[in-house]
C-alpha cells in the first residue's frame, strides 16, 4: 500500500505536491519523497518517517519546479530505509519514477541488469523498472516507446508515474491492478492513487482502467491501451464530495471527526436509490447459495449482516473471512457479496477472483470510487461515506452495516417475510436514525469518556453480546485492539459459561452490549451472563438503554442510551463502542489515527 | 490580536481561600494561575492583554504591574459592580479597536497551551471560535451540541442528569460584533452565544488535554496534579543544600536556597519553593507542592497537597490531599485524616455550606494565616476559615 501523486502545471508546485502526498499519507507512512524537474535539473529528496518528519529534514514543500512526482510508502519489498523509499532514480539519472504495487518478476530482471553492470541503490522491485527505462531509451531514443518497451518486460501489479529529463512537459503514467486516477484542472493536470491526491485542487476526475497508460501534459492528456496503442475515450466524473469532509477541522483526531460524521454518512446511505438496494436483494433471491465476505472490520460487518438477513428475511447466508474463503466450493449460480471500504483489500480481491473464475455472481459494497473491487464485481453499491482518513474504520463501517440492513429489509419484503406495513415501519425507523446518532453523540460523550478514562489501564477485556449484539461485540473488540493496543476478546455472552468464565476476576473487565428490554429473550440471556461475571467478582460495564433497571443493577458503570427501535439499537451501540475505544486510546496517548503496524487498506497478501 | 482576561469574579464556593485573594491568584507549584495563562498567551504571540479586575485587585496590580517582567503589556479595567461576564466584557469595548480578540475566563487552568489550538482553528475557519472540553462532570457548565462540521449547533445550560457532553472551556475568539449583541441582550453573555450559534455560527475547537475550572477548593489539588503530571524533568537549583543522604526520584523541582536534611525522601513529581527547609527523615510524596519560605519539620509525611507558601508544618505531621493557605503554621503532630473508616464518599463542609465531593480521599482546606496548636487532627473534608487560631491540644 502506497500513495503516489504527480502534477504538471505552469507555476511552481512544490507546496501543492507536498500537500497532495500529505493527503495520501494514510495510504502508507513509513517513508516518502518527491522529485521535481527544475530548469532541466532533477531535484530528488526522500527520507524515512512520516510526511511532516521528512519535510522537516528535506524541506519538500520548498522544492521548485512546475512538474513533479511524489510518493508515500508502505514497505512491501525491502525494509524501511532512505534508499528503498521513492521516487527511484535510474542509474543514468535520466528517469525518476514512483510506483505502487508489486513487480513479481523483479528478481530475474535485476540479475540480468546487474550482469550488464547496472548499479542498484536499493532492494526494491521499483528500481528494476526505472533501470529498464534507461536501457530501452538508449536503444529506442523515444520516450513513449521506451516506456512501453520497459512495461512489456514486467509482470505483477503496478501503477507507475514517470518523469524524465528528456521531456520536461509530460508525466507518463500506467495502471495495472493498482489504483490510479487523473485529475483535470485548468492549465494543470494531476495524477494520484486516489481522489485525495488532488481533491483540494480539482473536482474533475478520470478513473483509469487496467492496461491503460497516459501521457499527461499541462493542457492535454492522451489515454491509450498498452497492448494495442489505441486511444481510449474516458468519461470525466465530477466529484461532489465536500472538501471540508476530508479535513480535520477543529478535531484533534480524524477518528473522532469521523465518528461525528456518522449522522451525515448514514443520511448519505439513506439516499442510495431503492432500485440499487433491491437490485442487490434480487441477486440473493436468484442465487442458489450466497456468501457474505469481508476481512477485519468488514468481516464483522458481514457477521452483523448475517443476523439482519436471518431476522428480517428468514434467510441464512454464511459470513466468511476473505482470507479463509477458499474453504467453500463456489459454483455458477452462487452469489458472493464482498464488503470492502478501500475496494483494494488484497484478500477480498483474491477471493472475489476465485469466485468469478468459478462462475459465481459477485457483488460488493465499497466506499472508494474506481477501486479494484468496485470495478471487478457484477454489481456494486457505492456507499458514498466520503474519505476516511483514520486507519481505524468508524463511519465507513457503520454506513456499510446500515446499507446491509436496508438490503435485508428489501429482501424480507421480496420474500414476503415482512408485510408492507412492517417494512414501512422499519423504513421510518431508519429515516430517524441520523437524528438519533446526533443526539447520542451530543448527550452521551461525557459518560463514555468518564468510563474510558477510569478503565483505560485495563489490559484484558471481554466484549459480550447475544444475537445481533454478538457480532457488534466482536467488531467493537477489534476496534479496541486496533486503537488502544489492549487485549479485547469478543464472544457470545452465552459462550462464557462454557469455558471463559474461568478467567473472571476483578482485574478482567467485561463490556456487555445489552439489548433493549423489549427484546426479552436476548435481554434475559445477556443479563444472566452479566450476573455470572458479577457474582465471580468480575467488573461489569454495560452499554444499555434507559429504563433498564435490571441490567443497571448488575453494572459497575454504564452508558444508558435513549430508547430506540430494535433495528437501530445494535448500530447505536457500535457507535458508543467506537467512542469508548477512542477515549481509552486518547487517555493512553496512542497514535490514534495511525496505530502502530497498521495501514489503511491492506493491499498485500 | 488582543486578549481579555476576566479576573474580577468572587466565587464563594472556593472558600476558605477566596476571602483573601482572587481566583487567578491561587498559587500552584510556585506559579499563579494568572501567570500561567499570561505565559501561554505570550507563547501564542499575544502581548496586549486587558485584565478585568474587582475582588482583591491590588494583589494582581502589585504582582504583575505593567506586565513588563513577563514581557507583555497589561491594561487594567475595573468592574465596580460584579454584574456578570457580559458586563465585564462590555467594559473592554474601547480597548479592543474593533478587531477580533481572545476572551479568557481567568479561573480555568490547562496543562498545555490552548491558545495555539484556538488560534489555529480561527485561522482555518475564519469564524468565531469556542474552546470546548470534556470534564468529569458537565452539569456545572454550558453543554454544547456539535454538528458534523464541528460547529456548535446548540447550547444547553446545566443539562439533565442523563446528558453529558463537551462544555465551553472558557476561551473564545470573538468578533467586535459581540458588543452590539451584548447591548441588545442586556449584557447576558449566554444569550449572546445562543444568538451567535443561531445566526452566524460558532466554531468549536476541541481541547483534549488537561483542563480544570476552579470551582471548589479540591480543584486546587486537581490542578496541581494536572500541572505536575506534565513535568518531564527534574530541576534542582544549584544553591540547594542536600545535607547527608537525601533520596530523590522522578521529576523533583527545588527552588533556590532550599535546605533538606539527611534521611529525607522526595518522590516526584513534587515541588519545594525557594528558601524552604525540610527536616530530617521526612517523606515528600507525589504531587506535593510546598510554597516558598516554608518549613517542614522532622519526620513529616506530605502527599498530594498544596502549601501556598510561608508555611510551617510542625514535626511528625501528616498532610495529605489537603491545601494549606499562606502563613498557615501548625504545631507538632498535625494529622489531616484523608479518608473515612469505611472509605465512603466525603462531604466537604464549612459553617455555611456542605457539598458532596464524590471523592473517597480528601483531607483539609485551611485558610490563610491560620495557627494550629500541637497534636490536632483535621477530619476529612474539613474547612478552616482564614485567620483562625486553634489552641494546643494538651492532655494535662
Amino acid at each position: 500500500m502506497c500513495g503516489i501523486s504527480g502534477i504538471v502545471h505552469s507555476e511552481n508546485i512544490g507546496r501543492n505536491l507536498f500537500n497532495s502526498i500529505r493527503n495520501l499519507e494514510y495510504r502508507g507512512y513509513d517513508s516518502c519523497g518527491m522529485a521535481m524537474l527544475n530548469e532541466g535539473e532533477l531535484d530528488l529528496r526522500k527520507n524515512i518517517g512520516g510526511i511532516d518528519e521528512v519535510n522537516a529534514l528535506e524541506n519538500l514543500d520548498k522544492m521548485q519546479g512546475s512538474i513533479g512526482i511524489a510518493h508515500t510508502r508502505w514497505a512491501t519489498h525491502g525494509g524501511v530505509t532512505k534508499e528503498n523509499s521513492h521516487p527511484h532514480l535510474s542509474y543514468k539519472q535520466e528517469f525518476v519514477i514512483v510506483h505502487n504495487g508489486i513487480i513479481s518478476n523483479y528478481q530475474e530482471l535485476r540479475e540480468r541488469l546487474i550482469s550488464q553492470d547496472v548499479v542498484f541503490e536499493s532492494l526494491t522491485d521499483t528500481e528494476v523498472f526505472v533501470n529498464l527505462l534507461d536501457e530501452s531509451y538508449a536503444e529506442l531514443k523515444d520516450l513513449e516507446r521506451a516506456f512501453l518497451a520497459a512495461l512489456q518486460q514486467i509482470e505483477g501489479s503496478y501503477s507507475i508515474v514517470m518523469l524524465s529529463t528528456h521531456d520536461p512537459e509530460h508525466l507518463y503514467c500506467v495502471k495495472k491492478e493498482s489504483p490510479l486516477l487523473l485529475g483535470l484542472g485548468e492549465g494543470c493536470n494531476y495524477v494520484g492513487s486516489d481522489l485525495n491526491a488532488f481533491l483540494e485542487y480539482t473536482r474533475q476526475a478520470i478513473v483509469l482502467d487496467d492496461g491503460e497508460y497516459v501521457v499527461l501534459g499541462r493542457d492535454d492528456y492522451q489515454i491509450r491501451n498498452v497492448q494495442t496503442g489505441e486511444i481510449v475515450e474516458k468519461a470525466v466524473m465530477h466529484i461532489d464530495w465536500d472538501v471540508e469532509t476530508s479535513k480535520k477541522g477543529g478535531y484533534s483526531h480524524y477518528m473522532l471527526k469521523e465518528i461525528f460524521d456518522e449522522p451525515q454518512t448514514v443520511r448519505q446511505a439513506l439516499k442510495i436509490p431503492r432500485e440499487q438496494i433491491s437490485g442487490l436483494a434480487e441477486m440473493f433471491t436468484k442465487a442458489s447459495r450466497a456468501y457474505l465476505m469481508g476481512v477485519g472490520t468488514t468481516f464483522y460487518v458481514a457477521n452483523i449482516s448475517q443476523y439482519f438477513f436471518s431476522n428480517l428475511a428468514d434467510r441464512y447466508y454464511p459470513a466468511l473471512s476473505s482470507d479463509e474463503f477458499s474453504v467453500v466450493t463456489v459454483e455458477s449460480g452462487d452469489l458472493v457479496l464482498a464488503l470492502s471500504q478501500s475496494g483494494e483489500t488484497y484478500d477480498t480481491k483474491t477471493a472475489l477472483g476465485y469466485a468469478k473464475t468459478s462462475g459465481a455472481q459477485t457483488a460488493a459494497v465499497v466506499n472508494v470510487m474506481g477501486s479494484a473491487i468496485s470495478m471487478m464485481v457484477d454489481q456494486v453499491i457505492m456507499q458514498g461515506s466520503g474519505p476516511e482518513i483514520c486507519v481505524v474504520s468508524t463511519k465507513a463501517a457503520l454506513a456499510q452495516t446500515f446499507i446491509m440492513l436496508r438490503v435485508a429489509l428489501e429482501l424480507g419484503l421480496m420474500r414476503e417475510f415482512l408485510s408492507q406495513d412492517v417494512y414501512k415501519k422499519h423504513q421510518q425507523d431508519l429515516e430517524l436514525f441520523p437524528e438519533m446518532i446526533q443526539q447520542i453523540l451530543n448527550e452521551q460523550s461525557g459518560f463514555v469518556r468518564n468510563i474510558a478514562r477510569s478503565t483505560s489501564h485495563v489490559e484484558h477485556w471481554l466484549f459480550l453480546g447475544c444475537g445481533v449484539y454478538y457480532p457488534v461485540a466482536m467488531e467493537s473488540a477489534l476496534k479496541m485492539k486496533e486503537v488502544t493496543y489492549q487485549h479485547a476478546e469478543g464472544m457470545p455472552a452465552g459462550f462464557l459459561k462454557h469455558g471463559t468464565l474461568s478467567m473472571v476476576e476483578p482485574a478482567l473487565h467485561s463490556l456487555f452490549f445489552v439489548p433493549l428490554p423489549e427484546q426479552k429473550v436476548l435481554h434475559d440471556r445477556t443479563v444472566i451472563a452479566m450476573e455470572q461475571v458479577k457474582t465471580r467478582g468480575g467488573t461489569v460495564i454495560g452499554i444499555m438503554f434507559q429504563g433498564d433497571e435490571r441490567a443497571l443493577a448488575v453494572c459497575d458503570q454504564a452508558v444508558q442510551l435513549p430508547q430506540m427501535s430494535p433495528l437501530c439499537a445494535p448500530l447505536a451501540q457500535m457507535i458508543m463502542a467506537q467512542m469508548f475505544s477512542y477515549y481509552a486510546a486518547l487517555d493512553l496517548g496512542r497514535n490514534i489515527d495511525k496505530p502502530r503496524n497498521l495501514a489503511k487498506s491492506v493491499t498485500v497478501g | 490580536m488582543k486578549a481579555v482576561i476576566l479576573a474580577a469574579n468572587r466565587s464563594t464556593r472556593l472558600s476558605p481561600f477566596i476571602e483573601t485573594r482572587c481566583k487567578p491568584m491561587i498559587r500552584i507549584a510556585g506559579q499563579y494561575i494568572l501567570e500561567n495563562t499570561i505565559c501561554f498567551l505570550k507563547e501564542a504571540g499575544i502581548h496586549d492583554i486587558v485584565l478585568v479586575l474587582n475582588h482583591k485587585q491590588d494583589m494582581i496590580r502589585q504582582y504583575f504591574g505593567s506586565g513588563q517582567t513577563l514581557g507583555v503589556n497589561l491594561e487594567y479595567v475595573v468592574q465596580d459592580e460584579l454584574k456578570g461576564i457580559g458586563h465585564a466584557l462590555s467594559l473592554c469595548r474601547s480597548s479592543l479597536e474593533k478587531k477580533p480578540f481572545l476572551l479568557v475566563y481567568g479561573d480555568v487552568m490547562t496543562d498545555y497551551n490552548p491558545f495555539l489550538s484556538i488560534l489555529q482553528t480561527y485561522s482555518e475557519t475564519d469564524r468565531e471560535v469556542a474552546l470546548i472540553a470534556l470534564p468529569e462532570s458537565s452539569k456545572e457548565f454550558g453543554n454544547v451540541y456539535l454538528d458534523h462540521e464541528m460547529k456548535i449547533s446548540r447550547l444547553v445550560e446545566k443539562p439533565q442528569a442523563n446528558q453529558a457532553n463537551y462544555v465551553f472551556a472558557g476561551m473564545f475568539v470573538l468578533f467586535p460584533k459581540i458588543f452590539e449583541l451584548l447591548e441588545e441582550n442586556d449584557h447576558n453573555i449566554a444569550r449572546c452565544y445562543e444568538q451567535m450559534i443561531a445566526s452566524r455560527g460558532l466554531q468549536a475547537c476541541l481541547w483534549e488535554k488537561g483542563w480544570i475550572d476552579m470551582i471548589h477548593p479540591w480543584h486546587i489539588l486537581d490542578a496541581n496534579k494536572m500541572l505536575m503530571s506534565s513535568w518531564q524533568t527534574a530541576e534542582i537549583d544549584s544553591t540547594v543544600k542536600l545535607l547527608g543522604h537525601v533520596h530523590l526520584e522522578g521529576a523533583v523541582r527545588i527552588g533556590p536556597g532550599v535546605t533538606i536534611e539527611s534521611g529525607t525522601v522526595l518522590k516526584g513529581p513534587c515541588y519545594i519553593g525557594a528558601n524552604s527547609y525540610v527536616g530530617n527523615n521526612s517523606l515528600i510524596r507525589k504531587f506535593s507542592a510546598i510554597g516558598p519560605n516554608s518549613i517542614v519539620g522532622y519526620g513529616s509525611e506530605l502527599k498530594n497537597c498544596v502549601l501556598f507558601g510561608n508555611n510551617d508544618v510542625g514535626r511528625l505531621s501528616f498532610v495529605g490531599d489537603s491545601v494549606l493557605g499562606e502563613n498557615v503554621k501548625s504545631g507538632s503532630g498535625l494529622t489531616t485524616v484523608n479518608h473515612t473508616v469505611d472509605y465512603s464518599r466525603i462531604t466537604c463542609s464549612s459553617n455555611s455550606d456542605s457539598v458532596e465531593t464524590g471523592l473517597v480521599k480528601l483531607g483539609a482546606f485551611v485558610g490563610d494565616s491560620v495557627s494550629i496548636g500541637a497534636r490536632h487532627t483535621l477530619g476529612p473534608g474539613s474547612i478552616v476559615e482564614s485567620g483562625k487560631v486553634i489552641a494546643d491540644c494538651i492532655t494535662l
